[in-house]
């Protein structure tokens, strides 16, 4: 066992130099807009699985919620990942002038576009990104550092610190996941617009962050390292996940089906690239990984229930999240689903890079929140 | 009272006593241990070894089956039953159909869960319980926690319950027995249930017949009910009792000149367009066009619309001989009374509508056979 786990160790670090190797030959060799694309989509990846695992922490302390702080380490652990997609952002901004059509001279002769202007413009969109950073490290340093020193110190000031931040950051929160899918996503077609595009993002976010800790929580339980946490916490985890996957499904189809209905030129176009031609393949496999099969599998109690269901299960949400992602950003680049050795450079890179980030971050504080006055509390928690 | 034990029950003073008493007491096996507790407690179905219940598998199916039943009724009802084109769309539209499945696929698992769980799984109406008449019930409901071991197959060692339910700290123990008779009998349940109906049954038809001789009030009023002179309508108002009435002889209403002409030949030769081919007029037979031809001559005016799928008829095709050639009059005179399908635009459309649009037609019919001079 302890041999295996060392051999996947070096597994990581070998699996993000071949990737990065691969994603720099991509700068060179493939088109420059399917470069940024692939980067856009791991970034906003990385991304949302940060934001989402400080929304779970938020949610935990805004509710004064027991069930989950014994695996509260989990999403404080993995809201990490914010700091690596903080370079990944900046560096996802050299993008704005291949991907972004406001960005071009011509956008000021489409009437659409060039009254957007005062909202899409190179260094108000920078801005807009460096504050929704700030304020997720803001985030990061109050709840993961915080409960982290409350570790040592034993403090139960912490949590009502915590619990004082967590409304504040349900507004931060918000508004920064909104202006994530506003900008990054639904600004690479200009012309198109839809409220509820926003929601849609957060409803992945969150469920990426609870598939994520899921994966997490059941690794540590399965190594012993989170004595006395039990079934029912992660009865509880998949419950939330088959809840947004209702959600995700929900908006989603809200979503589509207005614009259907209306069919209105400048709004139908977005979907009409999305479900035509070899895209109909990709939305089609969305409906199937990133509702009925999490749905129909996570209905049964004892799917919830048993952590190897419930992993492979926190997988595949996890990879659909992703799919989502590829399905919202890549049709910008062309009319076929882009899949080769750049794409393949690009999973290996990001994937190794964030197994390497969350493996260092195991070694942050204890594996449960072991100052949290109300550990034990949680532990007796039964569904 | 008969003579048959239903259960033997003790009573414990928390929560913590119960679950540690639940498989002490078990382990004796002596019948079947039930607990009745003020509020639920976490765990204490694994503790009785109470059976999975099968009402999620009912709910799915019900669900399931709600939302083929109304993916059907829809199909049926929109694409075969009653085909009727709404917006453009395909008669088989599943995204339209996709909010009714989802509701009724809540309405049948919902149901599902309520009446399943009350009337197939919880057997109500059942109103004897022994436990209702009970001692205990009274410190159950507020706040004692009671253990019994109830009879298997109408046979309990009473003694042996006693002993067993003593031995894991319950008090106040009690023998309850099975009612002679249930307090309320399957025939007079039967009997409330034909009252109520009958009841109704009654109540709606003297209701039906006092509205209908004695309307002192009326049971709704529709929107359409206003004092409001309908066309085509008597009213008592005028004279001669029409509602409608002839103009004054000798007067034209303003914009209302009549149209006399009987031919489309006469009114080809006789009628002038009085308008210039400017450009504020072509703008103006645009939004006419767009507005009420269109939709069935097509954006172009070559009898190739949206909408023609829904009716059969083949619109004219404005941009070829003969038509292209004629007259404005002939044009003009086809506005007014209508031909063949086409009904009459007179009262649509005012006198410099029509003339423009008859000018952007023109401009139609040039802009698809363009002269030579018009490329320089």
């Amino acid at each position: 066992m302890n041999a295996s786990r060392d051999a996947s160790a070096g597994v990581f670090p070998i699996m993000a130099a071949v990737g990065a190797l691969g994603v720099v030959a991509s700068y060179f060799v493939a088109e420059p807009a399917r470069f940024w694309a692939n980067w856009l989509v791991w970034f906003i990846f990385v991304l949302t699985i940060g934001v989402g695992c400080l929304f779970i922490v938020a949610l935990g302390h805004l509710v004064a919620a027991r069930w989950s702080v014994p695996i509260r380490r989990a999403p404080e652990r993995l809201s990490g990942l914010v700091l690596l997609a903080l370079p990944m952002g900046l560096i996802a901004l050299l993008s704005l002038p291949v991907l972004y059509p406001w960005t071009r001279p011509e956008a000021a002769l489409k009437p659409a576009i060039a009254g957007k202007a005062p909202w899409l413009n190179v260094p108000f969109f920078s801005i807009r990104v460096l504050i929704c950073f700030a304020l997720w490290m803001l985030a990061y340093n109050i709840f993961t550092r915080g409960s982290l020193k409350q570790d040592k110190t034993r403090d139960p000031a912490f949590s009502l610190r915590a619990r004082g931040f967590a409304p504040a950051f349900m507004f931060i929160f918000a508004f920064s996941i909104t202006l994530v899918a506003f900008d990054w996503i639904s600004s690479l077609e200009p012309e198109w617009y839809s409220d509820i595009f926003g929601v849609y993002l957060f409803a992945g976010t969150f469920l990426a962050g609870l598939a994520a800790s899921a994966l997490l929580v059941i690794n540590l339980m399965e190594r012993g390292r989170l004595p006395g946490v039990r079934n029912d916490h992660l009865y509880s985890l998949g419950g939330f996940m088959f809840a947004f996957t209702v959600f995700w499904s929900y908006i989603g189809f809200a979503q589509y089906m207005l614009l259907w209905y209306g069919n209105m030129p400048e709004e139908i176009f977005w979907y009409k690239q999305r479900i035509e031609g070899p895209w109909l393949n990709v939305i089609l496999l969305l409906a199937v990984v990133h509702f009925f099969v999490p749905f129909f599998a996570l209905v049964p109690k004892d799917r919830k229930n048993d952590p190897r269901s419930l992993r492979w299960i926190a997988l595949l949400v996890l990879s659909a999240h992703f799919l989502d992602l590829y399905w919202l950003i890549v049709p910008v680049v062309g009319a076929k689903p882009p899949l080769s050795w750049p794409e393949l450079s690009f999973a290996l890179c990001f994937i190794g890079l964030g197994m390497l980030w969350v493996r260092r971050s195991m070694t942050m504080g204890a594996d449960m929140p072991i100052g949290d006055p109300l550990l034990q509390e949680g532990l007796e928690f039964r569904s | 009272m008969s003579d048959r034990t239903f259960a033997v029950v003790g009573l414990f003073h928390n929560a913590t006593d119960l679950m540690a008493a639940i498989p002490r007491v078990r382990a004796y096996r002596l019948g079947t241990v039930e607990a009745y507790t003020p509020y639920p407690i976490h765990g204490i179905e694994a503790a009785l070894g109470l059976r999975r219940s099968p009402l999620g598998g009912m709910v799915m199916l019900a669900g399931i089956l709600g939302c083929v039943t109304a993916l059907f009724f829809q199909w049926w009802m929109s694409a075969v039953d009653y085909p009727l084109v709404v917006g453009g769309k395909a008669l088989f539209s599943w995204q339209a159909f996709v909010p009714i499945m989802f509701e009724v696929t809540v309405l049948f698992a919902t149901f599902t869960a309520g009446l399943g769980m009350l009337l197939l799984l919880n057997k109500l109406p059942f109103f004897g319980h022994p436990m209702l008449s009970s001692q205990a019930i009274a410190s159950v409901t507020r706040d004692k926690f009671a253990l019994a071991v109830e009879a298997d197959n109408g046979t309990l060692d009473v003694e042996a319950a006693k002993t067993a339910l003593r031995a894991a700290g319950a008090s106040a123990l009690e023998v309850l027995f099975v009612p002679a008779e249930e307090p309320i009998s399957l025939q007079s349940q039967f009997r409330t249930g034909a009252g109520i109906l009958l009841s109704c049954a009654v109540a709606g038809y003297v209701m039906y017949w006092a509205i209908k001789l004695f309307p002192v009030v009326p049971p709704m009023v529709h929107m359409e009910d206003q004092p409001r002179l309908d066309a085509q309508r008597a009213s008592a108002f005028f004279k001669d009792g029409h509602g409608m009435q002839q103009p004054v002889e000798g007067t034209v209403a303003r914009g209302q000149l009549p149209y006399l002409i009987k031919t489309p030949f006469e009114a080809g030769e006789k009628l002038v367009n009085p308008l210039p081919r400017s450009g504020p007029v072509l703008q103006q037979g645009r939004v006419v066009w767009n507005q009420h031809c269109g939709v069935c001559h097509g954006a172009l005016g070559n009898g190739v619309p949206m909408l023609t799928a829904a009716y059969g008829a083949k619109p004219a095709n404005l941009l070829v001989p003969p038509i292209r050639d004629y007259p404005d009059g002939k044009f003009y005179h086809t506005i007014m009374v209508g031909k063949n399908a086409m009904p009459s635009y007179a009262a649509d459309l005012t006198e410099d509508e029509r003339w423009a649009v008859i000018d952007y037609v023109r401009a139609l019919q040039r802009a698809q056979n363009a002269k030579d001079e018009d490329f320089k």
